[in-house]
């Protein structure tokens, strides 16, 4: 186990190098002057354009800017925003907790709805039930989530008056945002988890569970569902960072704060270290998951860690 | 049957603890204390002296303080400063400060406090913001006595009365912003009816009650404290969301920025809202033509442009509720000038006639040609992420009408600039915000090509000249005969086309009374008070 641990953990070196040289490089692949640009609103001096130009080290050579970047970001240190002059690592960890909220808070919405709609469609098959959560699923799957997010919006807010529209901060605050951002998850979960049931309840370990005189439910959750379980995993994992990047529209939408509103504004506002860091660390966030679905894949597993 | 069940039961459970956590969650009515104001963005940096965004100045009015305030009609009144004099060469400004201003530090807004404010500004180590340029040619200032502060200019410059009563020269502590660092951006301590209590990076400000405040502000209805205990400013990006949370009462005033003109005229219909809408000064949303490159390098292709543009059409459509038919480089709020409304009447027919003579005949496809030569051009279109600007894809369709073939290059805002700078399309749509006609000095002056904001490339020395002069003039009269004669200049060369005078448009819920607003259309919320 420890050596298949390791192993993953090798593999995501060539991964974060990959990942921090794209963003690194962002600065050289988008046209025209980076300083220039950064500083278009303000009325500037050569001088002031050439201290800009010294203070990011653009007049070194690439190499030597990337190793400045990876050895300044190993220290915490992701240079300071071009808008506020305050320090990235400070304006990203301000908001990065919301985010992981919400996405964590959509995750378990999306798990606990598609896994007990999927196990419930699998074991009545093609019963009214089955037809109808896969229908609702379905739906589910092709809503796009900023557009569920405004109807939502429009129903709880402004018809019923029941939860706040925008902001974030408490409970109120969060349940629009998870539920518009974790539907869609809980669409796939349910369909991948019943189809995935379907499968093992058909298997000959199952039967012979059963031919044993086994409980019904001791059957279905001790022997089926550990089974059905394992490609849904997978799913998890991707679904998780799905839901991180989703984040975007979605704060935007109930003006959240977080992480994909910081970002979507630092884009708009040409803020290149904070661009470059958030977008590091939504990557990291990917990167971390994925390890982490691999490890407990192989937990739930063990044909995956002796292979 | 019995795991079905369970889960069935789990699915229950979710779907309970949304609607238990909902009960929990209605909506705070309006309370008399507060007031909640949805802003359509977070502004860059709460420090008036750095900021380059209107945001900051919508924010800040509540809690710093200049040295004049201009409201509504234009005049310039006392606000920290009881009295000023002008020199009789006109490069220096004697300010007298009021003896019983304090910062919400306790320390007293004196001419040391003010001549460290304008340091501050042009010193080069500082990033300043909109305020750079209006110290253009600062000098330096002189503490005469404990209130009285002389600043002085390298050569005259009438526009600093304006920009002295504007947001971007608000005074801050300076002893509390030396102390503080980069927390100014976020909590600048001014000497205002509000203190910024808390602020929240991408939620929302909170601005406090200075119940020490013991003067009668210039705009205000009584001496002393504002009226509510506290403010909220909430940033709301999304339109819809931020319509539904003033429908809702979730807040009590919204920015109606961005917002489209038919979700404007459905919140006319609504009995518990209301509308605030003021002209912005400045230039208008205008498209600046670059002379520079073709075909808008020629004159009549230019004057074509301006008579075939249905501008009441754009305003009739995009913009209705949200501003008026535009005439000339400055809006008419800056500067009257109804001869000019009348330059370009849209005239298709004129239009045609003017290209026909240039030698642009009609060619396939209804696009013009001259020697083999396609008419097309170029428009610079920002793009803030949802598409293009309805207003510039209306310019492409009207243009087509002329047989022009126009381009829209759509772009993200760092690329638009850098082709602005290089003079690279035939001109972008912008508008400038300024409270004096001399903004005409940033759109025109030949000194500001490749940088902000000549972006027609136009270098006339004539009009070079008179920008100057405007700004050394004095005389009101004078002065605006000067800045007639210069929109004059630019509307018969055909350099801009004006389409909307636009509207500072706030929605308010109909029991909140008090809402004022300053020469720029920013909102001041200290006489603001919360009915039932």
């Amino acid at each position: 186990m420890i050596r298949y641990i390791s192993a993953r953990l090798l593999a995501t070196v060539p991964v974060v190098f990959g990942v921090t040289i794209a963003v690194f490089s962002m600065l050289y692949l988008i046209p025209g002057d980076p300083v220039k640009m950064m500083l278009s609103e303000f009325q500037t001096s050569p001088e002031q354009i050439a201290r800009m130009r010294a203070q990011l080290h653009l007049n070194d050579p690439f190499f030597v800017q990337y190793g400045r970047f990876v050895w300044n970001g190993l220290h915490g240190n992701l240079g300071t925003s071009i808008r506020d002059n305050r320090p990235v690592t400070q304006e990203i960890f301000e908001v990065f907790p919301q985010t992981v909220q919400l996405a964590v808070a959509a995750l378990v919405l999306a798990s606990a709805l598609g896994l007990a709609l999927g196990i419930l469609a699998a074991l009545r098959q093609n019963s009214w039930l089955d037809i109808g959560s896969m229908m609702v699923a379905t739906l589910g799957i092709s809503m796009p989530s900023f557009w569920l997010a405004l109807i939502l919006i429009l129903i709880f807010s402004l018809h019923f008056e029941l939860l706040p529209a925008a902001g974030g901060g408490d409970l109120p605050h969060l349940i629009m945002p998870a539920v518009a951002l974790g539907l869609g998850a809980a669409a796939i979960i349910a369909r991948l988890t019943r189809s995935s049931m379907l499968d093992i309840l058909r298997t000959e370990f199952v039967t012979t569970a059963r031919a044993k005189g086994l409980r019904g439910r001791t059957v279905v959750l001790r022997h089926a569902l550990h089974n059905a379980l394992i490609p849904t995993i997978t799913i998890f994992g991707l679904q998780f960072a799905t839901l991180l990047t989703g984040t975007v529209f979605i704060e935007t939408v109930f003006g959240r704060p977080g992480l994909g509103r910081l970002v979507v504004e630092a884009i708009l506002n040409k803020d290149f270290p904070l661009v470059q860091g958030s977008v590091l660390i939504f990557a990291l966030a990917y990167v971390v998951v994925n390890l982490v679905v691999d490890i407990v894949y192989a937990v739930v597993d063990p044909r995956i860690r002796y292979q | 049957m019995g795991v079905a069940r369970r889960a069935g039961v789990g699915a229950g459970i979710v779907l309970l603890a949304v609607a238990l956590a909902s009960v929990g969650a209605v909506t705070a009515a309006p309370s008399g204390a507060t007031l909640t104001v949805g802003l359509d963005q977070e502004p860059p940096t709460l420090d008036p002296e750095a900021s380059p965004s209107a945001v900051t100045f919508q924010i800040i009015p509540d809690v710093t303080e200049s040295l004049l305030y201009q409201g509504l009609d234009g005049k310039i009144l006392p606000w920290l400063a009881s009295a000023y004099k002008i020199s009789a060469d006109g490069k220096s400004f004697t300010f007298t400060l009021r003896p019983d201003a304090k910062f919400t530090d306790g320390t007293p807004v004196n001419a040391e406090a003010v001549k460290w404010n304008f340091d501050r500004v042009v010193n080069p180590n500082y990033k300043a913001g909109g305020s750079l340029s209006a110290l253009s040619g600062y000098a330096g200032s002189t503490v005469v006595d404990d209130h009285t502060v002389r600043v002085d200019f390298k050569a005259p410059f009438a526009p600093f009365l304006s920009y002295a009563a504007g947001g971007t020269l608000a005074l801050v502590s300076p002893k509390a912003t030396q102390a503080q660092g980069n927390e100014v951006n976020l909590k600048p301590v001014g000497s205002g009816q509000y203190v910024v209590s808390e602020y929240v990076p991408k939620d929302h400000i909170t601005l406090t009650r200075n119940a020490d405040y013991n003067r009668k502000a210039p705009w205000s209805d009584h001496q002393g404290p504002a009226n509510l205990n506290t403010i909220i400013w909430k940033f709301i990006p999304e339109a819809g969301t931020r319509v539904t949370t003033v429908e809702s009462g979730e807040t009590q005033m919204i920015s109606g920025l961005s917002l489209p003109s038919a979700t404007l005229s459905h919140i006319a219909t609504e009995r518990t809202l209301r509308i605030d809408r003021n002209p912005y000064p400045g230039a208008p949303r205008i498209w600046v033509l670059n002379v520079r490159m073709a075909p808008t390098n020629d004159l009549k292709v230019r004057q074509a442009i301006n008579y075939g543009i249905n501008r009441a059409a754009i305003t009739d459509s995009v913009f209705k509720g949200l501003g008026t038919t535009a005439c000339a480089p400055l809006t008419q709020q800056t500067l009257k000038t109804p001869a000019l409304c009348n330059a370009y009447p849209y005239d298709p027919k004129k239009a045609a006639q003017l290209l026909d003579e240039d030698g642009w005949k009609m060619g396939p496809n209804n696009v013009r040609q001259k020697d083999g030569k396609p008419l097309t051009l170029t428009i610079n279109s920002i793009n803030y992420g949802s598409g293009n600007l309805p207003e510039i894809e209306l310019l492409q369709g009207q243009l087509l009408a002329l047989g022009i073939d126009a381009r829209i290059k759509s772009q993200a805002r760092p690329p638009w600039y850098e082709d602005n700078y290089h003079c690279a399309t035939n001109g972008p749509v912008l508008f400038l915000r300024s409270t004096d006609p001399d903004g005409l000095f940033a759109l025109f002056d030949s000194a500001n090509i490749g940088g902000n904001f000549n972006w027609a490339c136009y270098s006339n020395p004539e009009l070079d000249k008179m920008l100057q002069a405007g700004r050394e003039t004095y005389d009101p009269a004078k002065r605006s005969a000067i800045y007639r004669q210069i929109e004059k200049l630019l509307v018969d060369q055909a350099i801009t086309v004006p389409l909307v005078d636009e509207y500072s448009v706030w929605v308010v819920r109909s029991n909140v009374t008090g809402t004022k607003y300053n020469f720029s259309g920013y909102p001041i919320l200290t006489d603001v008070k919360i009915g039932k």
